[in-house]
């Protein structure tokens, strides 16, 4: 598609689809149905340096930069959306984080290990019933000494049961409401940990989602990421370069399921000429191909801004904003040219259609990507 | 939620239909999504209850209800659970030709299992011919006083419980559409075979399966009209099974709107506040209503129509494209509006958007509708 990519970057971008055609695809139908976390598929990936793409090489990341890191998600997502949000969860969310706000000892603990493989990583924020620190369920972090203490219950934890760290964000000063909040680095062997139950959902079924219970748990006092009153902070800047990533999610489920379609139009054959032929299912095509053409624009984009260190979370939040607009509607047309075979269960394009929701509804964000983006435009 | 625009009548068999819904359906709704497998039990609860042969006249032992009355019925199907609403809706669906063509004995035969309980079914697609019903393979020739059929028909809906069917075979391959000729067949036939099961992203408890007829022989009489008349059997069939399926999408519509209302008003955000108090998320609301409203009204003005016994193909396909469209739209915003919450199995908005999905394919896809409403529109 000549985007001005550096050879680098298109020599990850095909080992990746190599990976994604090779190790992803024959399995990735198996992933949904059987909605176990693929361990052996995840160790492969940081065998690949996939989980520490953008990560510095001092603990032993690639160094290659998020566009690079985008691409891999991008093409991961082609077969399989469950892996590209395990993979989303630990790099973009939980890595990103401690590197941005850990300190050396932090990086030293968690970092190496999370860019080989052996910790996987995620973030434990939303609670049941309520937005995080609110309702009665509320995780609130008790300072005694030189440690914390952690009690109450998180939902919609991706990865969960799964990861060796979770970035748990508490209430440190439940007088201030949310603004008391803080992140913390828990181990997921660290007792009173438990997984109360395994959440089914719609798609991404590989990506586990637990509800966990945080029954004492105490933690290090240097466990705490940045600052006490830094949680919502860490969380904002989180989403926001996840919501890059799950742009790229996006972008490589609306291509693949639009592949697919385009095969399936050329095949099926009604009123003696393959469907594609009707104007009726070139416009759904048509118009799909734009707007995944000009969100993957969007997303190489962001992508650079945040390699240069620049201001990046309008464009995050256009993107949350666009992708959410298109990637649906790609998806519900791709089923509708399929029809009642793409409706099938046993065909990709029904399961492209379940994962691509999970990409785009709102993951307990603090904020409407519409307020962001206002808000950038009104400061 | 009183409706004053249905009369009183109409207003007590809604009422009625909304609390066999309440009491049977949504109960079970998910559980049913979960396991799959067909929901045998809603067929005598339903024929208990009366709403089992809402089509079939007076004079066949049916209700006898109106057009308006039957999409009230529908309504509240599709809010309980689409997949339950297909098989009982479907009940109706599957007598229509009867309606359309069907001599005293004919509707004698046929009625009189829907009224004992037994289920209906009809088949038209097949692997070939989709929306391109005219490329119909199965083939029927007369032998003696028998008409002898052979062919398979696939995504047949409840067709693998229904005790009598209306399937379309070609009576003449050359003619194309109008070599199309529909036949009433027995469950019980020699050389019915119901096959392999579709396994659906929706509608999950809905019973979709492939039917093949081998050398299966029927009366003369089983033939619904003229030979060659199939086609525009199945047509008039369609224009009366739309607003059906029109008003079962109204009824998904609703319910989701009905559980965003309710997570809006008790989800709190991060102030502490239910999140309805959010303007972005108040106006989402406001504009899922219109919708639904809008979608409702345009089924009941294409049914008054029907009723006052006025050409209505045209109205007909545009509320099943715009009350399909409605409910994929309002139950995708439903999932949205919810989060987390709504993409998990603990709610039901999930499985909504997932039956919602199915309604702009079956009974002729939406660019079906729109080929018939631009038809009409160009060619009067």
């Amino acid at each position: 598609m000549g985007y001005a990519f550096t050879e680098e970057q298109e020599i990850i971008q095909q080992t990746a689809r190599e990976f994604t055609q090779g190790c992803i695809e024959p399995v990735a139908a198996e992933i949904d149905r059987a909605a176990i976390h693929p361990q052996e598929l995840v160790q492969s990936l940081a065998e690949q340096g996939f989980m520490g793409m953008f990560l510095p090489e001092e603990f032993d990341g690639a160094e290659a930069g998020f566009l690079c890191y985008a691409l891999i998600v991008e093409e991961i997502s082609k077969s399989s959306g469950a892996v590209a949000s395990i993979l989303n969860h630990h790099a973009a969310m939980a890595a990103y984080s401690i590197n941005a706000w850990g300190s050396k000892e932090q990086k030293d603990q968690y970092l190496s290990a999370m860019c080989t493989g052996e910790i996987l990583g995620t973030f434990a924020f939303a609670e049941p019933d309520a937005a995080p620190g609110v309702g009665e369920a509320k995780v609130i972090a008790r300072k005694d000494g030189d440690s914390y203490s952690l009690n109450g219950r998180k939902c919609y934890v991706a990865n969960g049961g799964e990861a060796g760290v979770y970035i748990v964000v508490a209430l440190t000063d439940p007088d201030v409401g949310t603004k008391g909040m803080s992140a913390f680095l828990v181990d997921g062997d660290t007792p009173g940990l438990s997984v109360a139950r395994t959440i089914k959902k719609m798609g991404l079924r590989g990506c586990q989602s637990a509800e966990m219970l945080f029954d004492n748990v105490k933690i290090p006092a240097n466990n705490l990421l940045g600052a006490e009153g830094d949680g919502l902070a860490i969380v904002a800047k989180a989403q926001a370069v996840a919501g890059v990533a799950e742009g790229a999610m996006v972008v490589g489920i609306a291509q693949a399921a639009m592949d697919d379609a385009v095969k399936y139009g050329m095949q099926r054959i009604q009123f003696k000429q393959p469907i594609a032929r009707f104007p009726a299912i070139q416009t759904m095509l048509a118009e799909m191909a734009t707007n995944i053409h000009m969100l993957r624009l969007a997303v190489y984009h962001a992508a650079g801004l945040i390699d240069n260190d620049e201001p990046f979370t309008a464009e995050a939040a256009m993107i949350k904003l666009f992708a959410a607009r298109i990637g649906q509607s790609a998806l519900i047309d791709v089923v509708q040219i399929e029809g009642g075979y793409g409706y099938s269960e046993d065909m990709a394009a029904s399961r492209f259609f379940r994962d691509i929701k999970g990409v785009i509804t709102k993951n307990s964000s603090i904020d409407f990507p519409e307020t962001v983006i206002a808000k950038s435009l009104l400061d | 939620m009183q409706d004053l625009t249905i009369t009183p009548e109409q207003q007590t068999i809604q009422q009625k239909a909304r609390e066999f819904t309440a009491k049977y359906i949504i109960p079970v709704d998910r559980e049913w999504d979960e396991r799959g497998g067909f929901h045998e039990f809603i067929l005598a609860e339903n024929k208990e209850v009366g709403l089992n042969c809402m089509a079939v006249p007076v004079e066949y032992g049916g209700p006898g209800y109106d057009s308006v009355t039957q999409s009230l019925v529908a309504e509240e199907w599709g809010y309980g659970c689409a997949a339950f609403a297909t098989t009982l809706a479907g009940n109706g669906l599957s007598s229509y030709p009867l309606a359309i063509a069907g001599t005293d004995e004919q509707k004698k035969i046929y009625y009189g299992r829907l009224v004992d309980g037994g289920m209906g079914g009809f088949a038209l697609t097949e692997p070939g011919a989709g929306s391109d019903a005219g490329s119909c393979a199965t083939v029927a020739k007369l032998d003696g006083d028998e008409w002898v059929i052979n062919g398979t028909k696939c995504f047949a809906t409840t067709c693998g419980h229904a005790s009598i069917m209306v399937v379309f075979a070609s009576t003449d391959p050359d003619k194309g559409v109008k070599g199309l000729s529909a036949f009433i067949v027995e469950k019980e036939r020699e050389g019915v075979v119901v096959g392999a099961e579709e396994h659906k992203m929706g509608i999950r408890s809905s019973n979709t399966v492939e039917l093949r007829l081998k050398n299966v022989r029927v009366p003369k009489t089983h033939l619904l009209g003229k030979e060659g008349e199939g086609m525009k059997i199945a047509m008039k069939t369609l224009d009366m099974a739309r607003p059906i399926v029109a008003s079962v999408s109204v009824g998904i519509a609703r319910r989701a709107l009905d559980e965003a209302v309710q997570f809006a008003k008790t989800y709190l955000d991060v102030n502490g506040k239910p999140i309805a108090k959010h303007q972005a998320v108040a106006f989402k609301l406001a504009d899922m209503a219109t919708q639904v409203e809008a979608a409702r009204q345009l089924v009941r003005s294409a049914l008054r129509l029907k009723d006052m016994g006025v050409p209505y193909t045209k109205e007909a396909a545009m509320a099943k494209t715009f009350c399909t469209d409605t409910a994929m739209r309002v139950t995708s915003e439903a999932v949205e509006l919810m989060g987390d919450y709504g993409y998990s199995k603990d709610s039901v908005v999930e499985k909504l958007m997932r039956d919602a999905k199915v309604t702009q394919i079956y009974e002729g896809t939406n660019q079906v509708q729109r080929i018939v409403i631009s038809g009409l529109l160009l060619n009067s």
